[in-house]
């Protein structure tokens, strides 16, 4: 008797994990709060460093094949320091998207971030999202470069959501660590897409301009690669290329200030 | 509710209460001569062909946490068989309670006996479209997105499955109203993930398949 409840309690756990109560349910399988985790590894990696190198990837929705070469190709170089991954893991927000995801980022030989997309949000897929990644406003300090990675897909959320959320910007003044000198700034959608808030988009950017030492920002979105000064102001947005092009983006910043390359597939 | 939605709805419970009807009527003649076999039950005429021959529960596959429902079993053999289902997705595994609506078409057909009692249906199988309720799901995108063509391409509420399985079917006393009782596990992939797995070599089919898991009670008949 006692065997068998072992086998029951073994099988019954075994196919929990692989069942489907609904493709929009929020039952994560695996690893969860997978950015907390890895900011605090990138952080301690970096800690102390003057020179940050790190990868963008972006829009990876449906492209699992094209995710896995990246992976690869990230992987097979050892100058990265970590990966920022600027939203659209899915296109349809279900679980089973965000996993596989994940799953594939996890072989990354570098801790990794990722920002939400506004294909994440759809359905139950913003819960999902901060089930397994974490909060969609995020920051973290990587040797002296602090990164704001924010949620600006306005469209996807209710007015009564703060989208960009500008009291996140604003705590993020008093709370920058000392070491940080310089700021980046990430987001899905960028200003003037169909997915932001254009209304505001001249005062989020008189937020960003107030970071120390704004160096750009880099976004994903458009699917095809772009460096743009949106505002005219000196600020370049860099549009990274979606993974299915098979490309992505390498920042390099020090104290000669940054470079940046596309590497091509 | 919109016109679409109403007919919509009226759509899909016709096709529930007609279809079995239709398919057990052309195929009505040939249950006397089949009538050895255990699986054949149904001897009901004329209108006694809406009463429903079994219930269904089941866990997971998509339909929610667990599902309940009605169905039909007709046709050759009773190989065909349609359930409707209702199942709920509690608040613990979604963004709040939600409720499903599922319309299921099996095909099983196989039944092996392994003793007078117990009978081995080695492969069923099936697709199935399921809807859920709440304002985060839609079947046509709200009007909040921008352009003549669709945003998104797809409906987030109404998703189609296919699936294949195995059942064991226990076959009680002739006199009880429970005929019998069939244990069935489902191997299913939605729609989407189906679409995924096409276009990526990469993909497991362990990503993409979910396992479910279900009771057929076996009602009324003879």
């Amino acid at each position: 008797m006692r065997n068998f409840i072992y086998v029951f309690s073994f099988c019954a756990v075994l196919l929990s994990s692989c069942v489907e109560y609904h493709p929009y349910d929020t039952h994560i399988a695996g690893q969860t709060n997978v950015n907390a985790k890895n900011i605090a590894l990138i952080e301690e990696q970096c800690m102390g460093k003057r020179e940050v190198k790190f990868a963008v990837v972006s829009d990876s929705q449906r492209w699992y094949d094209e995710l896995e070469d990246a992976v690869e190709s990230i992987n097979e170089r050892d100058d990265i320091d970590f990966v920022l991954h600027t939203g659209d893991l899915t296109d349809w927000g279900l679980r089973s998207e965000f996993e596989i995801q994940r799953d594939i980022l996890n072989s990354l030989n570098v801790p990794y971030v990722c920002l939400l997309g506004n294909h994440d949000c759809l359905g139950t897929g913003y819960k999902i999202f901060r089930e397994v990644f974490g909060e969609l406003n995020v920051s973290f300090t990587a040797g002296n470069v602090h990164f704001v990675c924010l949620n600006t897909n306005s469209l996807e959320f209710d007015a009564t959501d703060a989208v960009p959320n500008f009291g996140f910007i604003r705590a993020e003044y008093s709370n920058l660590p000392a070491q940080s000198e310089k700021t980046v700034v990430a987001m899905h959608s960028y200003p003037y897409s169909d997915q932001f808030n254009n209304d505001v988009a001249p005062m989020f950017q008189e937020y960003l301009r107030k970071f120390p030492n704004l160096q750009f920002c880099v976004h994903g979105h458009g699917h095809r690669y772009r460096r743009e000064d949106i505002f005219g102001d000196g600020v370049y947005y860099y549009e990274c290329p979606n993974v299915g092009s098979d490309a992505y983006l390498v920042f390099t910043i020090n104290d000669v200030g940054y470079e940046y390359k596309k590497v091509d597939l | 509710m919109s016109i679409r939605k109403l007919i919509y709805r009226l759509f899909l419970s016709l096709l529930a209460v007609c279809f079995p009807i239709l398919v057990s009527a052309n195929s009505g003649s040939g249950d006397n001569r089949l009538s050895s076999n255990s699986r054949n039950h149904t001897n009901y005429q004329g209108w006694e062909r809406m009463i429903p021959t079994h219930i269904k529960l089941q866990y997971a596959g998509g339909m929610g946490l667990l599902s309940a429902g009605i169905g039909w079993d007709y046709g050759r053999k009773n190989r065909w068989e349609t359930d409707i289902m209702v199942g709920f997705l509690p608040k613990a595994y979604s963004d709040r309670f939600h409720m499903t609506f599922t319309l299921r078409q099996n095909y099983i057909p196989w039944s092996v006996n392994i003793t007078p009692q117990l009978a081995l249906e080695p492969f069923a199988c099936g697709v199935y479209g399921n809807i859920i309720t709440g304002e985060r799901f839609w079947l046509k995108e709200p009007e909040r997105y921008p352009g003549a063509k669709s945003y998104y391409k797809f409906s987030s509420r109404l998703r189609f499955h296919l699936y294949i399985g195995q059942r064991l079917t226990l076959f009680m006393n002739e006199e009880s109203m429970l005929k019998a009782l069939s244990l069935y596990y489902e191997l299913s992939m939605n729609d989407l993930m189906l679409i995924s797995r096409i276009n990526n070599r990469t993909l497991k089919l362990s990503d993409v398949v979910h396992f479910s898991i279900g009771v057929k009670a076996q009602l009324f008949g003879d």
